[in-house]
């Protein structure tokens, strides 16, 4: 196995969904553009699955103070403020782009995007498509990327950035065929998503799994509140073998009730004035929480039903979930569907300045991968503009960045064939590693956590991660170096957790009793990287 | 459960094979998660999946020979999975990019206002493709045309009707097959997402195409002997319908009382077909009124995008049989039939000869000692949802030996006259099958399929009705 430098480009852009592709239609504009995608470009990632919507403040009555407000608010004043204003001023001028590149939104009779409400926001700000709207901003973005002169590379993994005197110079990639590459770049982007499938129950595409995370930690890279996983309220229970599908939170924006088995409406009993439209983490929390003390339906869910809304209106605004449950056996017009929550949202990830710039020199993160955004709580509708905003930003940065043309070091790119060469000779079964992760994270550092949980969760996950994994063949490669993400990835989660000694937003430590409510409280970001962690202190940096 | 997959490597082997497996999943488990139970025991099995909920249009496979979403398809004990039927990288992985790269970008004018509600809602069901290629996999058109396929097509439809786009989409779409398209309706019958190609894309771009002056010259002298005779097939013989009267009596009591409207091609160029199937008729108690001021149903207009005379012609055949009071109309042109079914508003029923002989019951007929095959018409198999009961017409008389493979002959869509190249490709392609199973005779049940398949097959082709009647002279012989 020998790499020669097969690829060189200004900018590289890891990943393909809509950050990925938003920021390479960008750079482009700056000079030669190489993206690598996972997957098909454009089917991986979570945007084409992003059923919601896109927040952004277009009315006279609405504003981007509200927005920023909510925002911070649902984040539990994790967030960091300058990404917030970035985000909140920007996202109506990046809806704007995508209405121009043909998106076909939801209108007004006016002809005005449509919104609806959302959790944890006070006015209707959620731009939508029906109950497909990730899916129609990456098909106008596919076309616009079709029509661009950005060279893309399919069905591709990446095992490393490649860096030289502490800055990112490209990237080693596993072709389709299991043959190793190199890239050469003057800047790299990630945008390869999030890491929700380091969970037994995940909403996340088969490429959820964490790769950005691990390969940015791998090249020195800081990152933040790791331990910030949303779990999303509602997905599916049935069948079991699809569990965890994402139920779109549009469900309970249209109107959809929640009900425990014995027939309660409970939230009620957790957020009296929000009710189903609280934020995530709460109604998450209240989820779990009635099926753990045994008001779930025997499947182990709670039930969320919208019979009572019109069935034109289900058929017009929620196609998707109605052609999903038909074809799992159910009519969410006659029947109630069965949730339960599922691993949906990392909203931690590398550090970044509002330039997209992270802490290690010519890297670039944008979208889930990159941290500081949505805090400790993410509001639903927020990360499809994020990867709009961020996306552009990543791009424009990237762009301009100089032209460097530095090789990458034989040094590591011969530590990278070794350990590939290895995994052919190696004994055990990724899948079995992969399942066995998976499950430690959901049992030990799922809904609700303890620090005792976290620490055995830990030893578990970092023994599973030093397994030596077997490739049955050159194109099982990718596989194994995925599951070595994953098991970064979910590393990466729990020390984080242990380093924060508190409640907040969606990190939830039941063995802790505190004093501070979230607004109060003396933290800041965890931070973590191959060469320092801790906690900040608000009132400075540590 | 245990599973038949294809198995292929083409770096090792040429020709694939099926291996069965055996795996444990869960109730309700879908394709998908049998070929991860594979995948987990026998890492070397290659497949392609990414959302799981049927939204990325990443994992399209072959389930018992049907295009499906394995993520979204039900397992099944015993299924058989296989690639789709596009060039295969390995195993169930297809090669996508070249199709991708057939749809077409909106090339934005500049400004960013939202079409209206009105405009959206036009393009709104076409823009639920995710892109899986279960439809280009199945084209046949595809096959034998320089042809981009139906979801270009789709997508084609999609940015003419947008405003923000400045493409010539109509001059584009020409050139990249639009008259090709038989509309065989396959590539709407096998889409995940229901998108129906070929009325909301083809058949409207054809109708655009017609509004820039773009229609094909053969199509627009149907238009001509359509308006100048009430027919889109020239006189050439004595018609069927100058042979009968106006009402037609069964030769025992009445089971039924149907009116007949009998189309082009069995009025002017089959119409000895048409004969056949009244004496089965009558055999079988069924009185048949024909009210012989019907003209053609305008099936070729809509096909071609020809839609300004269809109002007259769709008002005079509804007066013709509502005038008599029929409340069943009863058609034995497949396209005549869907056409009626789907793009009329009548205020009668209106049912295949298949649907009437099977519903009434008929008298068995004698076998007769031949093999026969079947071809499904398009627009009575997808048009309609008709494919047993011909069948199981046609087992009352012959044996039935299957063709390998259900698909169109090439005489629909306008393309026997617009593109007969490719017209002619499929029904040698056809022919193949049909020889492939050694079959007397071919037997369909539609005037297009059976003078299309008649002119370029050395095997005698048939209706059902025809192959009917045969088996009761036999059985009168037998009687005499």
């Amino acid at each position: 196995m020998r790499a020669d430098v097969a690829h060189e480009a200004h900018v590289l852009v890891i990943g393909s969904g809509g950050a990925g592709v938003r920021a390479a239609l960008e750079a482009v504009r700056y000079g030669d553009v190489l993206l690598v995608s996972k997957s098909v470009a454009g089917k991986g990632g979570c945007t084409p699955m992003a059923e919601g919507g896109y927040n952004a403040a277009l009315r006279e009555a609405d504003s981007c103070v509200g927005h920023l407000e909510d925002t911070l608010k649902g984040g539990a004043y994790l967030n960091d403020l300058e990404l917030v204003q970035v985000l909140v001023n920007e996202a109506p001028d990046r809806l704007q782009d995508l209405v121009r590149w043909g998106a076909v939104f939801d209108v007004t009779e006016t002809c005005q995007v449509a919104q609806r409400s959302f959790g944890g926001q006070r006015f209707p700000r959620t731009c939508y498509a029906g109950d497909r709207t990730g899916h129609e901003m990456m098909m106008t973005l596919l076309e616009q990327l079709r029509a661009s002169d950005v060279e893309v590379l399919q069905e591709v993994t990446v095992t490393d950035l490649l860096t030289r005197e502490g800055a990112v110079v490209g990237a080693a990639v596993l072709d389709r065929t299991g043959r190793l590459e190199v890239i050469q770049a003057d800047s790299t982007i990630l945008a390869t998503g999030g890491g929700s499938r380091v969970y037994d129950v995940s909403t996340n595409s088969a490429t959820g799994t964490g790769d950005g995370y691990s390969l940015g930690y791998g090249a020195g890279a800081e990152l933040i509140d790791m331990e910030m996983v949303q779990f999303h309220p509602t997905g599916a229970v049935y069948p079991y073998d699809a569990r965890g599908r994402l139920v779109t939170e549009a469900v309970r924006g249209e109107g959809g009730i929640l009900r425990n088995a014995k027939g309660e409406r409970f939230m009620s009993r957790y957020d009296p004035e929000r009710m189903e439209l609280s934020t995530r983490d709460v109604v998450a929390r209240a989820i779990a929480r009635e099926i753990q003390e045994g008001r779930g339906t025997p499947r182990g869910g709670v039930y969320l039903d919208v019979t009572h809304l019109p069935a034109k209106q289900i058929e017009e605004r929620l196609p998707v979930m109605l052609e999903q449950f038909l074809a799992f056996g159910v009519d969410i017009r006659k029947e109630p569907m069965e949730v339960s929550p599922t691993a949906h949202h990392f909203m931690g990830g590398l550090r970044i300045t509002p330039s997209c710039q992270t802490t290690v020199r010519c890297l670039f993160a944008c979208g889930e991968v990159a941290g500081g955004v949505h805090g400790a709580n993410r509001l639903g509708g927020n990360s499809l503009a994020e990867t709009q905003v961020f996306g552009k930003r990543a791009g424009e940065a990237a762009g301009r960045a100089p032209s460097r043309g530095q090789h990458p070091e034989q040094r590591q790119l011969d530590l990278i064939e070794r350990r590939l060469e290895g995994l052919l000779s190696g004994m055990v079964n990724p899948v079995s590693v992969e399942r066995k992760v998976q499950l430690a994270m959901w049992k030990g550092a799922g809904v609700f956590r303890t620090g005792p949980e976290l620490t055995q969760t830990l030893t578990e996950v970092e023994k599973l991660g030093r397994k030596k994994l077997h490739a049955a063949s050159k194109l099982n490669l990718a596989e194994c170096m995925t599951v070595h993400h994953l098991c970064t990835t979910a590393m990466l989660v729990l020390k984080s957790a242990l380093l924060r000694p508190e409640s907040r937003g969606a990190h939830v430590r039941t063995d802790l009793t505190q004093a501070h409510d979230a607004a109060n409280s003396p933290y800041g970001h965890t931070y973590l990287s191959q060469h320092r962690s801790g906690i900040e202190m608000k009132g400075g940096k540590p | 459960m245990g599973v038949r997959v294809f198995r292929l490597n083409p770096a090792r082997e040429k020709e694939g094979k099926f291996r069965t497996y055996h795996v444990e999943v869960q109730e309700g488990a879908r394709v998908l998660h049998v070929l991860h139970a594979i995948h987990a025991e026998d890492p070397t099995l290659s497949y392609r999946y990414c959302c799981g909920t049927g939204q990325c249009g990443s994992c399209a496979v072959r389930v018992d020979g049907e295009p499906k979403l394995a993520c979204m398809t039900e397992a099944r004990d015993g299924m058989t999975v296989e690639p789709l039927n596009l060039p295969v990288r390995k195993d169930l992985v297809v090669e996508m990019e070249p199709a991708l790269a057939q749809i077409a970008p909106l090339l934005p004018k500049g400004q960013a206002e939202c079409p209206a509600q009105e405009q959206i809602a036009a393009i709104k069901p076409l823009r639920d493709c995710i892109e899986c290629l279960a439809c280009v996999s199945v084209c046949p058109a595809m096959e034998v045309a320089e042809f981009a396929g139906p979801t270009a097509m789709r997508q084609g439809m999609r940015l003419a009707l947008d405003p923000r786009d400045s493409g010539g989409r109509i001059p584009e779409a020409i050139r990249a097959g639009l008259f090709t398209c038989t509309t065989c309706q396959a590539c709407w019958k096998v889409c995940p997402k229901d998108i129906q190609i070929p009325g909301k894309a083809i058949e409207k771009l054809r109708a655009l195409a017609n509004r820039e002056g773009l229609t094909l010259p053969r199509h627009l002298e149907i238009v001509q002997l359509v308006k100048e005779t009430g027919r889109t097939v020239p006189r050439t013989e004595t018609s069927f319908l100058e042979q009968v009267d106006e009402v037609i009596e069964p030769a025992g009591p009445v089971k039924a009382t149907v009116g007949f409207f009998v189309g082009c091609m069995y009025n002017l160029r089959l119409p000895k077909t048409a004969l056949d199937a009244i004496e089965v008729l009558k055999r079988n108690g069924v009185r048949v009124i024909i009210p012989h001021e019907q003209v053609c149903c305008g099936s070729p207009l809509i096909r071609t995008g020809q839609l300004e005379y269809l109002p007259t012609l769709q008002g005079k055949n509804i007066e013709c049989f509502t005038s008599r009071g029929i409340d069943t109309v009863m058609t034995m042109c497949a396209g005549c039939g869907s056409t009626l079914k789907n793009d009329y508003r009548t205020p009668f029923t209106v049912k295949d000869v298949n649907e009437i002989l099977t519903e009434i019951g008929i008298e068995p007929p004698a076998r007769l000692p031949l093999t026969v095959t079947y071809h499904d018409p398009c627009h009575l198999l997808r048009g309609q949802g008709i494919r047993d009961q011909p069948r199981a017409l046609i087992r009352r008389v012959a044996d039935l030996k299957e063709m390998a493979v259900v698909k169109c002959c090439g005489a629909g869509g306008g393309t026997r006259s617009g593109a007969p190249d490719v017209s002619r490709a499929l029904a040698l392609k056809r022919d193949e099958e049909i020889e492939k199973t050694g079959a007397d005779c071919v037997i369909s049940s539609c005037p297009f399929c059976e003078f299309h398949i008649g002119t370029f097959s050395e095997t005698p082709v048939k209706n059902v009705t025809t192959l009917l009647l045969e088996g009761y002279r036999k059985k009168d012989e037998g009687k005499a």
